[in-house]
């Protein structure tokens, strides 16, 4: 009788630049029996080949030769969420420690394997990650669609079953709570761990938790120790770095990221992160200086990112260099197919072109920059086609732009205080104090008229405005909770429709995970109690 | 490029080859070989080790862990390269325990490589959850460890059992980083029936 393996059916991609050592981890598959195993010599390679196919298991080497390594290659799949993660992530590696700096938690993989090891630890390892993967296989689903609460639910159920996969859940679950706002929660949990071991993920966990729940000063003090007692943990100096710059210490925030970078020079992830805070202070040398590294770095990588092009751009701009910067963001539109008319990269070069004397090609730059429709843009590469059309003369569109983005974001007075400021820059000193206004005006207006159109009895024409509201402004918390809640009274007035309490609940997590202690969301959620009864009553 | 940094490159490549070796010698079901070559990267790993001791750049990275499926991985590998019997015994594990599995591992497999050298027939490898601590044991049937080397001591001296005294001095020191609500990892040697080699690490 013929033994079949386990693992015939399993499917895996082996991604090593040496071909004697992919050649050897496929003969060490091959004697377990594995049957379906692709091979790739070159991060280009493999990224075709997870596009086209899904993989149940990948073994990646971390050295990979052409400037990238395995935990970027990582980071780039999970971010672009070009794999899911019921798929398994080993990484391959000869020493552990010696280069492992730890980025995002979401960004680890599943395990490592050191070298030299035998095709029996090979086969135990893969046994355990797949049997893993199925213990969490609806966790893993849950999260893949960002369904939190249900991520919960699902990881409630494994902690209480206190088996090997305990730890495990609560990870998950710690970092669910904050992704669905509910900090304090959160906050709770991760003390409950830290008291039971105080792991540096539980720490940072507690940090997030503390930020989010508006704690800044307990977030910078579980940081500053955590970053004492966990050196090399690299999300942590990021997190410590963001506060600081979220509490306006732009020197602060420096300081903290250019000492991570001494750990861990080859993070892109960090040079990006110190552009961002000198892009607020308006050093855009510092930016040139940090987005050079990353662009030098990834240039020639199928990793790379057209976003660093188009800032690096804006950089060579504000620096007075439009020429420079016109050669590197034509260079990167050329290159980059598939991001040619990226609406970041053009509307940086439609600013760029027009100060080089170009105004021709400004203005097909611009008309690249706003094809897809700018509504849906978000927050900062809307900002920068805004720029963009003040900056060719399209005054009108421009302002469009930086109202939806006033009306989106009504309690956001930094970015309000951007948008004078962008529109005082290009001359338009009286728009820059009325725009503002006018915008909110318009909004509250909108509101008054849903009131009076829902007190006339109207229900369902008010929902609708409100719902049309909320679609196009998915930032405005209050018009996307009185669009919730006008949805169910409606349905409560009127009778039951699914489809409006979908709409209803999806306008109540995304509030919920805006701002968790919206006032409206109570009253959502007695209505929806209130709901319940009225139609449940009398079929018990 | 400092001598640091050139060793370090040049145990990475080392073991790199040593890896393909490896699988030739398991594939062809040779086990001296396979011993020779997996037990020579680990002396490497513990070089390195020892640098980053030096260098006060040694942490542990405690999390989570199955301390049942690390004995089962080490008895598997060991097994292959030996003819002696090597057994686990599981009955009393813990299901979670909170330790840095790279740094662990490396000390057993210490323990088991010198227990390779001296039992007669038998080598048991044991984990255990005793009053808030776990135990990790290798126990072989050998001669046991010389009075001199049952004298607890902190600096590395070279011993007849052990060549350099490295990898003892290595043990202490992982589980001295190991440290929660005030008690602290660490390791005792016995004879007992043989030489009983034991990590202990707190809750």
């Amino acid at each position: 009788m013929a033994i079949i393996s386990p693992f015939s059916n399993t499917s895996v991609l082996i991604l090593d630049d040496l071909p004697e050592m992919r050649s050897s981890l496929r003969s060490q598959l091959a004697s377990l029996g594995c049957e379906k195993v692709s091979v790739s010599g070159t991060v280009k390679d493999a990224l075709e080949q997870c596009k086209l196919s899904k993989f149940d298991l990948i073994l990646c080497d971390f050295y990979l030769a052409g400037g990238t390594d395995g935990q970027q290659f990582l980071e780039f799949l999970r971010s672009r969420r070009i794999i899911s993660r019921s798929a398994v992530f080993v990484m391959v590696t000869a020493e552990k420690g010696y280069e492992n700096v730890v980025t995002a938690a979401e960004c680890l993989p599943d395990d490592y394997l050191l070298k030299p090891f035998t095709a029996d630890a090979l086969k135990g390892r893969i046994e355990r990650l797949i049997e893993k993967k199925k213990r969490l296989a609806k966790v893993d689903a849950m999260q893949d669609k960002g369904n939190w609460p249900e991520v919960i639910v699902a990881c409630d159920e494994i902690i209480a079953a206190k088996d090997r996969h305990m730890v495990d859940a609560m990870r998950i679950k710690g970092n669910a709570l904050i992704m669905a706002g509910k900090a304090d929660q959160a906050v709770v949990f991760y003390q409950q761990m830290i008291a039971m071991r105080p792991m540096p993920w539980a720490q940072l966990g507690l940090a997030r938790a503390l930020h989010q729940s508006g704690d800044m000063a307990g977030g910078k003090n579980t940081l500053q120790s955590l970053i004492v007692e966990s050196p090399k943990m690299m999300a942590a100096y990021d997190l410590l770095g963001r506060l600081h710059q979220e509490s306006g210490n732009h020197d602060e925030a420096l300081a903290v990221l250019d000492s991570a970078c001494e750990i861990s020079p080859n993070s892109l992830a960090r040079h990006r992160a110190i552009a961002s805070v000198a892009e607020e202070t308006g050093d855009f040398s510092r930016v040139e200086q940090a987005l050079n590294q990353v662009v030098k770095k990834t240039r020639n990588s199928p990793l790379r990112e057209t976003k660093d092009f188009a800032r690096l751009g804006n950089a060579l701009t504000e620096m007075g260099e439009p020429g420079k910067a016109v050669q590197l963001l034509e260079e990167a539109r050329t290159s980059f197919k598939e991001d040619a008319n990226n609406p970041l990269l053009a509307a940086v070069e439609a600013i760029a072109q027009q100060k080089a004397g170009r105004p021709e090609q400004a203005a097909q730059a611009l008309t690249r920059a706003m094809q897809g429709g700018v509504s849906n843009l978000p927050q900062d590469i809307a900002m920068a086609v805004a720029k963009a059309c003040l900056a060719t003369g399209k005054q009108d569109e421009g302002e469009s732009i930086l109202k939806n983005l006033v009306q989106g974001a009504p309690d956001a007075t930094g970015l309000h205080g951007k948008i004078s400021g962008v529109l005082r820059e290009h001359g338009l000193t009286e728009r820059a104090d009325a725009l503002v206004a006018e915008s909110m005006r318009e909004i509250v207006q909108l509101n008054n008229e849903a009131v009076r159109r829902a007190r006339a009895g109207e229900l369902t024409a008010a929902a609708e405005m409100l719902v049309d509201a909320a679609q196009r402004l998915p930032g405005n918390v209050q018009i996307v909770t009185n669009a919730s809640f006008a949805l169910l009274f409606d349905v409560f007035t009127n009778g039951l429709d699914p489809a409006k309490i979908r709409l209803a609940q999806q306008f109540q997590q995304s509030a919920q995970a805006q701002n968790p202690k919206h006032p409206k969301l109570a009253e959502i959620a007695e209505l929806m109690g209130r709901i319940r009864t009225k139609y449940t009553a009398g079929k018990a | 490029m400092d001598f640091a940094d050139l060793a370090a490159f040049t145990i990475h490549d080392a073991k790199n080859r040593l890896a393909l070796v490896a699988t030739r010698a398991e594939v062809s079901g040779d086990a001296e070989t396979l011993r020779g070559i997996l037990e020579s990267s680990a002396s490497l790993t513990r070089l390195l080790t020892y640098y980053k001791a030096e260098k006060n750049s040694l942490g542990a990275e405690v999390d989570a862990r199955v301390p049942a499926d690390l004995v089962n991985e080490l008895l598997l590998d060991i097994s292959k390269q030996t003819t002696l019997t090597v057994k686990a015994d599981l009955s009393a594990a813990p299901t979670l325990w909170f330790y840095d599995e790279n740094l662990v591992r490396m000390v057993l497999l210490n323990a088991l490589y010198n227990a390779l050298r001296f039992a007669q027939k038998n080598i048991v490898i044991s984990v255990v959850d005793r009053n808030g601590w776990l135990e990790f044991m290798v126990a072989d049937d050998g001669a046991g460890f010389p009075p001199e080397q049952l004298v607890q001591r902190d600096n590395m001296q070279p011993v007849s059992r052990d060549g350099t005294g490295l990898g003892l001095y290595l043990a202490r020191r992982v589980a001295a980083l190991h440290s929660n609500a005030g008690s602290t990892g660490r390791i005792e040697l016995n004879n007992k029936g043989g030489a009983v080699f034991t990590l202990l690490l707190p809750q």
